[in-house]
């Protein structure tokens, strides 16, 4: 068989990013901000109903939002077809954490929710057709790495830590609540899941008037300091700004009644200085964030590990010269 | 402009979601497989195989465990290079020209061991082992391959299907629609492959799936609540033939040349309630493999067309 010349490209998976690079991607991808986090937040509330509807763990949501919020980091947002996007999201997490759904119920209940009273047979097939070619997209967009979204889901990691710690059980209730609504957050992007849990736990302890947060170290819990701060002041900044509309808010616990924005001010004013996850200095040289993403390329390759990657850059070695007769 | 990394040289087979090419790595001239997606004409998307496969593949690396070398996309269509594996186990159990010596069933169980105990550390399942989907390497290493129905472990409340692994080798868990299960039925399915290894034949060959039960418990004994203390919760239960346990003589007849620790490993493997049933590492620790003959050393195990 004859070697094509074409084009190829190999991609390392960097399934977390810092939330400079992040922006730094959203440049190619996002012009307009404000209109972007406002549809972010409806179709947060959009895939909320449609979990709802179909009684989907909390893990189904979790990884769908990962998945929206990714697949916008290297792919235009679109108003058009956001809403599109969000149920080619929804419907791979259904099969990435195996609570599977036939694409036609997915449809008809994401046409539905959309406002679409009669829904015609070709509506239908044309939104499972948009549906199963974005499908490809995000996961592309994710490199293919079926490492994160995997077992450890931000809720049921949460009462695992909070029973290793000793914690109450209303303590976990609301520290649950506080996850909830990271889940809106871009934090989703920058830190792994069970991060994420501890500072839910952290938050909630500070929150209690007779609880202090266990003094931990985060290694135990494969976790960093800085990792925990990045969604730590993430959250408070997020409560301090819209705690108005954040779900805790109409969904505080017995006990916990009182807690409100001067509660989450508080609790930064004693947390010090803002801090978290060190910025990279060469934000303006990384290709991988800076340039927008050719999908016309015809081979694309997906890595997990950078030693692949060293691995092909070595030359190749020339075959073992004869020898030389003497 | 670059060479593509990956040719595919030659097609040897195609089932429901995918395509398979032979070919080879352009960069170190290593021979792989390929696995094309079939990515159109599904009605629900992207196939959960190959999802599957993917998912768990990524998860380990290890000698027993088929190697998933990379995926890409060409043409958009998903590919998924594995490494190449000229035979499986079923093509040497039914060759008449190959004989088996107790080393090497001893040698390919050792292998499907490790191989599943890789698996079920890591928590995954792997829920369709055959000899078929037991692929050997050209140094005789053999590898668990076709993640395709695997999944993982799970919360203890999930909900699991019982339409997992091929008939022949459905543990009785899922005969009767459990759906809750753990690598139990992993490990029943390397006890019926063993026991084909000793046979050359298929051990618990069922028509459907109601002849399945049927011919499972006429080998191995109707399970009771004494010995199985739920058994009688499975709506199935109740509408089965008794028969009575095979005694270990039978056993012996059945299975001629095998050893006392042979016939015992390969019973605990068969042992129909689950929770008794041997795991991984009871298997792997068990007399049978301290005792002569060592296992053969994979290099030296018979090949397809002689040594």
């Amino acid at each position: 068989m004859s070697v094509n010349q074409f084009q190829t490209q190999i991609v390392l998976s960097r399934p977390y990013l810092t939330r400079e690079q992040i922006k730094t991607a959203q440049k190619n991808t996002i012009p307009d901000r404000r209109s972007y986090n406002q549809r972010r937040i409806m179709v947060f509330k959009f895939l909320c109903d449609m979990c709802t509807q179909f009684k989907f763990p909390r893990r189904t949501l979790e990884t769908a939002m990962y998945f929206y919020q990714r697949y916008h980091i290297f792919n235009k947002f679109e108003t058009e077809i956001c809403y599109d996007v969000a149920t080619s999201c929804l419907f791979l997490s259904c099969k990435q954490v195996e609570t599977m759904k036939k694409i036609t119920e997915i449809c008809l209940e994401s046409l539905r929710l959309r406002g679409m009273l009669k829904i015609s047979p070709e509506a239908l097939d044309n939104c499972k057709k948009r549906v199963i070619q974005l499908e490809l997209r995000i996961l592309e967009t994710c490199c293919f790495d079926y490492r994160i979204n995997q077992t450890i889901h931000i809720d049921e990691i949460l009462c695992k830590f909070g029973k290793e710690l000793l914690l109450s059980y209303d303590l976990c209730h609301l520290a649950w609540l506080v996850a909830f609504d990271a889940l809106k957050l871009e934090v989703l992007l920058m830190v792994p899941q069970h991060t994420i849990a501890l500072a839910a736990l952290r938050i909630a302890c500070e929150l209690s008037p007779d609880v202090t947060w266990p003094n931990v170290r985060y290694q135990l819990f494969e976790s960093d300091e800085s990792s925990l701060n990045e969604v730590y002041f993430d959250l408070l900044n997020f409560y301090i700004n819209v705690f108005e509309l954040s779900d805790l808010k109409d969904n505080l616990p017995p006990g916990f009644e009182t807690v409100g924005v001067e509660s989450f001010i508080q609790l930064k004013k004693s947390a010090g200085r803002e801090r978290g996850l060190k910025e990279p200095d060469n934000l303006a040289s990384d290709a991988y964030i800076t340039k927008e993403r050719d999908f016309s390329i015809r081979e694309r390759r997906y890595v997990l590990s950078r030693k692949r990657i060293n691995e092909e850059n070595l030359p190749v070695k020339p075959p073992p010269a004869k020898k030389e007769k003497t | 402009m670059l060479r593509n990394e990956y040719t595919k040289e030659k097609r040897v087979g195609e089932g429901t979601y995918a395509v398979v090419y032979l070919g080879t790595k352009q960069s170190n001239n290593r021979k792989i497989a390929i696995k094309e997606i079939k990515t159109s004409g599904f009605k629900d998307g992207l196939d959960m195989s190959a999802i599957r496969e993917v998912k768990y593949l990524q998860e380990m690396n290890h000698v027993n465990v088929i190697e998933l070398v990379d995926v890409f996309m060409a043409q958009n269509n998903l590919n998924l290079v594995l490494e190449f594996l000229p035979a499986d186990l079923e093509m040497i159990i039914k060759d008449q020209s190959i004989l088996f010596t107790p080393a090497d069933i001893k040698s390919w169980l050792l292998m499907t061991l490790r191989g599943v105990h890789h698996c079920h550390r890591n928590f995954i399942l792997h829920r369709d082992l055959k000899p078929n989907n037991l692929l050997l390497g050209p140094d005789g290493q053999l590898k668990l391959a076709d993640f395709g129905l695997a999944r993982n472990l799970g919360s203890p409340q999930d909900l699991l299907t019982s339409n997992v692994v091929t008939r022949w080798y459905r543990a009785p868990e899922l005969l009767f629609g459990a759906r809750h299960y753990t690598g139990a039925i992993d490990m029943w399915s390397v006890g019926v492959i063993f026991a084909e290894l000793m046979l050359r034949i298929p051990y618990l060959p069922g028509k459907d799936d109601v002849d399945q039960i049927d011919v499972t418990f006429r080998a191995l004994g109707t399970p009771t609540d004494k010995d199985w203390p739920e058994i009688s919760t499975f709506s199935a239960y109740n509408k089965i033939q008794f028969y009575p346990p095979p005694s270990r003589d039978e056993l012996r007849k059945r299975f001629i040349a095998a050893t006392e620790n042979a016939l015992y490993l390969m019973s605990g493997m068969l042992s129909l309630n689950p929770h008794k049933r041997w795991d991984s590492i009871k298997a792997l620790t068990s007399q049978y493999f301290v005792e002569l003959p060592e296992p053969t050393t994979p290099e030296e195990l018979p090949k397809l067309g002689g040594k």
